[in-house]
């Protein structure tokens, strides 16, 4: 087993940094912190640098440090009574923290993590990141639901099966996702418009919180969601992992799959991995009633194949997503009056039952993406990385009901659809770390083009194009690491319509031009604790819903006017964050000050507009400066060895400038505190755990008067159970976690979900989560 | 070699970009769907059970759905006699089209779907209740055809509304989802 464990991630490592590295400058201070999987400190454990003949003993708080060490590659062994044995390799071209892993001896089923290495570009934005258990406590669920266990964030919903995720208020066309280096680019414009994206793909997600347009480009205003999926082995070999969830309510089914192995001899340096997730739905039930036409279905497979050739790795990906999600049928408005005998009724109208099926109104999505990409490794360790991309993302909306017509071929096609194709350019040089400096340039380029079809009106089509060059410098100086970087960004955008008593075609060109910084500064004043403060832009061009959308907004039930004038929003993001890691104590704390200036968004109007179907509130897109301030905050205390107890608080604070007025659909406040009993072993099984936890989400006090159509829920309170463990089983490694939300069937609506106005949210929900690697 | 392979494939990627960059698909723009019918018009044709020769009838036309101005009002007003009663066809058309697209064919043909609701202003001294009935078990009315009962003199809103209920039809008129919902004025002398 142990064996099996070095095959796989020892070589993840050595893909990372290749052993042979000549410079010699030995004044390095590699230091760290070795800890269980429970996060506790070891103290005791006997680290020593292999090469260098190098040992210490880490101290109480379990660190270790190791001063004076040369650049290049150091082998790290880690030994202690009672944990198994452990080395890693690492690169060491400036100051080194190391957070390793171990696991306990007797079932040698632990996993080596570093966290020392950063990816990401940036590094003194707000960032955090789901991954291992906690990522696997997630599995099953959309990606929006998936972070919203991270502070700061929150998920924006339209019902069960469609949510997105939002940072610090921010969502939609402001969050920026970033699958495996891509650009997700689909039709993130409508809030009921979930990310295309399998969760199952990515082993870790990171989330950038904050202006991080100067790496990543327009659009990241409120954040960027990065994808990441495991590195392929380099080694020969031929492993996997399998899914299977089942969750009670909505009888959910989950299988996921991952097989991935790599060659020797002729065909050394060639590895390959495919993945597929099939997900099923059916409705899904409130404490009181079940929610007509909530079923989804999903299917999804990704391929990718990877070839090291000397100091070049080329690397082809290609990926597929496909859903259908139903529609909640109570929640049909086409009119304000509609929608106003809807929201006074205490429950939903229709009737209440089980089932898979799917009828209108529903939405299909599928979205395919190929990536190729090469990468060549200079003697220096400077890389060169050149992404091609290619996406399609197709979306058909079905609305309640058949279009009028006796042509049969029109009845059955969609009332809405979106074809969007993208293909990108970006290529890249990393610099190695020389003399405490190092940075990345870039130039990134990408061009869209949107089809529209069905048959009823809602965006023109369109072709864009988009390019950025961008410098990001870091310097290292002791206990301080500073970071600036300088961004240009170029858009040209045309838009085609017809005249629609003409039939003439006719276009309107706009182009838009913006420069975007960032900087900002890490001081660790000691092993434990650190201080980061950045300041950073970010800008985003206004969507083309926000330019042409002219009609009934049939999920809000009002009618929404663009305005093809709009400038491009600019944000001006302040943070500071906290970071202390003690014996027993842990604490992040991040806090923001983002001002976004020309802020695009949908003004109520004080008339309104008759049309066949009924009078509807006429909102216009508008401008006005705001800001959003808030505070996350994270806490852990671990009263014993055994038993920890933690806490985190969302607070988001939205406010309008222009108007004197706060931003609506802002979360409202988030409070989540947990105990966890963490037990050493209980019979067979490994590191079993016992987590409660009460989630209270208080009413939302900050809205804007007259804007909505029904006031904020009432605040409310959850009580989620989650437990695991590990269990060897069939001489491969079996996790097991159970996970109950809503434990009390509370009957309760949230204010970021858009459904609030027709129905109460999700009863409880018992999920079984089995996770086999071999 | 190194070198050779590397722009290769970059050369490679740039005509697969260029490739696909360039069928500009996006110029085309489709053309509104000529069999696709929208509601512009709701009509309401009225004969006397008594008296054939009295039809009056009134109509609510908004031709362009994108469109933020008022719609076209001005033969809105429906004229009936007191103390009368009146056989009332109720028509959805499109009157965008030529020649007029009839949706009440559709209507009819999706019949246990649909469910045409009045709501009549206090004040105004009329009754209405549907004569017709759809195919469900047991048969639920419709309300495209209707009988109007006139009272004493007065005048005020008539409120038409086109239900859409698939599968959720019961009778009532609040489930499901709403495609028309106009405001006749009724002037009973």
């Amino acid at each position: 087993m142990g064996r099996f464990i070095n095959a796989m991630v020892l070589p993840a490592i050595f893909a990372v940094f290749p052993v042979a590295v000549k410079a010699q400058d030995c004044k390095y201070l590699v230091h760290g912190v070795v800890i269980d999987k429970g996060h506790h400190p070891i103290p005791g454990v006997f680290v020593h640098l292999v090469n260098d003949s190098l040992g210490t003993a880490t101290d109480t708080s379990g660190s270790f440090t190791f001063p004076n060490i040369c650049s290049g590659s150091h082998t790290i062994a880690c030994e202690s009574i009672g944990y198994k044995k452990i080395s890693l390799t690492t690169d060491v071209t400036a100051d080194k923290f190391l957070t390793i892993t171990m696991s306990n001896d007797e079932n040698e089923l632990g996993e080596v993590v570093i966290s020392g290495e950063k990816k990401h570009v940036l590094q003194t934005v707000t960032t955090q990141e789901i991954k291992g258990l906690a990522l696997l406590q997630t599995r099953g669920e959309t990606l929006g639901e998936t972070l919203k266990e991270m502070p700061g964030m929150n998920s924006i919903q339209t019902g069960p099966g469609l949510s997105k995720p939002v940072i610090h208020g921010l969502h939609s066309n402001r969050v920026l996702l970033i699958n495996d280096g891509i650009r997700q680019e689909g039709q993130q414009w409508g809030s009921d418009h979930a990310p295309e994206i399998d969760p199952f793909v990515a082993n870790k997600i990171t989330v950038v919180k904050g202006a991080a347009s100067v790496r990543y480009g327009a659009d990241a205003i409120g954040g960027v969601v990065l994808l990441e999926p495991d590195d392929l082995p380099t080694e020969k070999s031929l492993n996997g992992n399998i899914y299977a969830i089942a969750a009670s309510n909505g009888h959910a089914g989950t299988v996921s799959g991952t097989l991935q192995g790599a060659f020797d001899k002729k065909l050394e340096g060639l590895s390959w991995r495919v993945q597929g997730t099939l997900k099923e739905a059916g409705n899904f039930y409130t404490p009181n009633y079940y929610l007509i036409n909530t079923g989804l279905k999903e299917g999804d497979f990704s391929g990718n194949v990877t070839y090291k050739w000397k100091h070049v790795n080329f690397n082809l990906y290609y990926s597929q997503y496909n859903t259908e999600t139903g529609i909640f049928a109570g929640a049909e408005s086409s009119s304000p009056k509609d929608l106003a005998e809807k929201i006074a009724s205490s429950r939903p109208l229709v009737p209440s039952y089980f089932s898979y099926d799917i009828n209108r109104s529903y939405q299909t999505v599928a979205h395919d993406l190929l990536k190729a990409s090469v990468n060549y490794k200079f003697a220096n360790n400077s890389k060169l990385d050149l992404i091609f991309g290619r996406q399609k993302d197709l979306r058909q909306e079905y609305d309640a009901g058949l279009p009028y017509t006796t042509n049969l071929d029109l009845l059955n096609k969609p009332q809405l659809s979106f074809k969007l194709v993208t293909h990108s350019l970006d290529l890249i040089y990393t610099s190695a770390i020389k003399n405490g400096f190092s940075g990345s340039v870039g130039i990134t380029g990408n061009t869209s083009g949107n089809v529209f079809g069905g048959i009823r009106y809602l965006i023109p089509n369109f072709r864009d194009y988009n390019a950025g060059a961008f410098a990001i410098e870091r310097y290292n100086y002791k206990k301080f690491t500073f970071e600036g970087g300088l961004r240009y960004d170029y858009r040209w955008l045309r838009v085609y319509q017809r005249n629609p008593t003409t039939l003439a075609l006719y276009n309107t060109t706009y182009s838009y031009q913006n420069v975007t910084g960032t900087i900002g500064a890490t001081y660790r004043y000691n092993a434990h604790l650190n201080f980061t403060g950045n300041i950073g832009t970010a800008w985003r061009a206004p969507s083309i819903n926000e330019m042409y959308i002219n009609g009934e907004h049939f999920s809000s039930a009002s009618y929404e006017v663009g305005d093809s004038t709009l400038k491009s929003e600019r944000s001006v993001n302040t943070s500071l964050s906290v970071n202390y890691t003690g014996n027993k104590f842990r604490l992040i704390a991040d806090m923001y000050y983002n001002k976004i200036g020309n802020y695009i968004y949908s003004q109520p109007q004080m008339r309104s507009v008759t049309l066949v179907s009924g009078t509807y509130p006429l909102f216009q897109y508008t401008q006005n400066n705001v800001n959003i301030k808030g505070i996350d905050l994270s806490m852990q205390y671990d009263l014993t060895s055994h038993l920890s107890i933690q806490s985190k608080t969302t607070i988001v604070l939205g406010y309008n400038e222009s108007i004197h007025d706060y931003l609506i659909y802002m979360p409202a406040n988030r409070f989540e505190n947990g105990v966890t009993y963490q037990f050493h072993k209980i019979w067979k099984l490994n590191e079993p755990y016992l987590t409660v936890e009460q989630l209270t989400i208080s009413k939302q006090d900050r809205v804007p008067p007259n804007v909505d159509f029904a006031p904020p829920p009432a605040g409310y309170t959850l009580i989620n159970v989650n437990a695991g463990f590990t269990a060897p089983f069939f001489h491969h490694l079996l996790t097991v976690n159970i996970g109950v939300t809503n434990i009390g069937n509370t009957a309760y609506r949230d204010y970021l979900n858009h459904f609030r106005y027709y129905a109460d949210d999700l009863g409880s929900n018992y999920v079984l989560r089995l996770k086999y690697s071999f | 070699m190194k070198k050779k392979s590397f722009l290769l494939f970059t050369t490679s990627i740039l005509i697969l970009i260029f490739w696909g960059s360039c069928k500009k698909e996006e110029q085309a723009v489709a053309a509104p769907q000529p069999d696709n019918e929208f509601i512009t018009t709701v009509q309401l044709k009225a004969t006397n059970t008594v008296d054939a020769t009295d039809t009056p009838s009134a109509k609510w036309v908004k031709l362009n759905p994108a469109d933020t101005a008022a719609p076209d009002l001005s033969h809105a007003t429906l004229s009936l006699k007191k103390n009368a009663s009146y056989n009332v066809q109720v028509k959805f058309l499109d009157e965008s089209k030529t020649p007029v697209g009839d949706i009440t064919q559709e209507v009819l043909t999706r019949a246990n779907y649909h469910l045409v609701c009045f709501n009549v202003a206090s004040g105004l001294s009329l009754t209405v209740s549907p004569t017709d009935h759809d195919t469900n078990v047991p048969a639920l009315p419709i309300g495209l055809s209707n009988l109007f009962s006139t009272n004493t003199v007065s005048s005020g809103h008539l409120e038409v509304l086109l239900h859409h209920q698939p599968n959720v039809k019961n009778g009532d008129c609040a489930p499901g989802s709403i495609d028309a919902d106009v405001n006749f004025t009724v002037t009973i002398n």
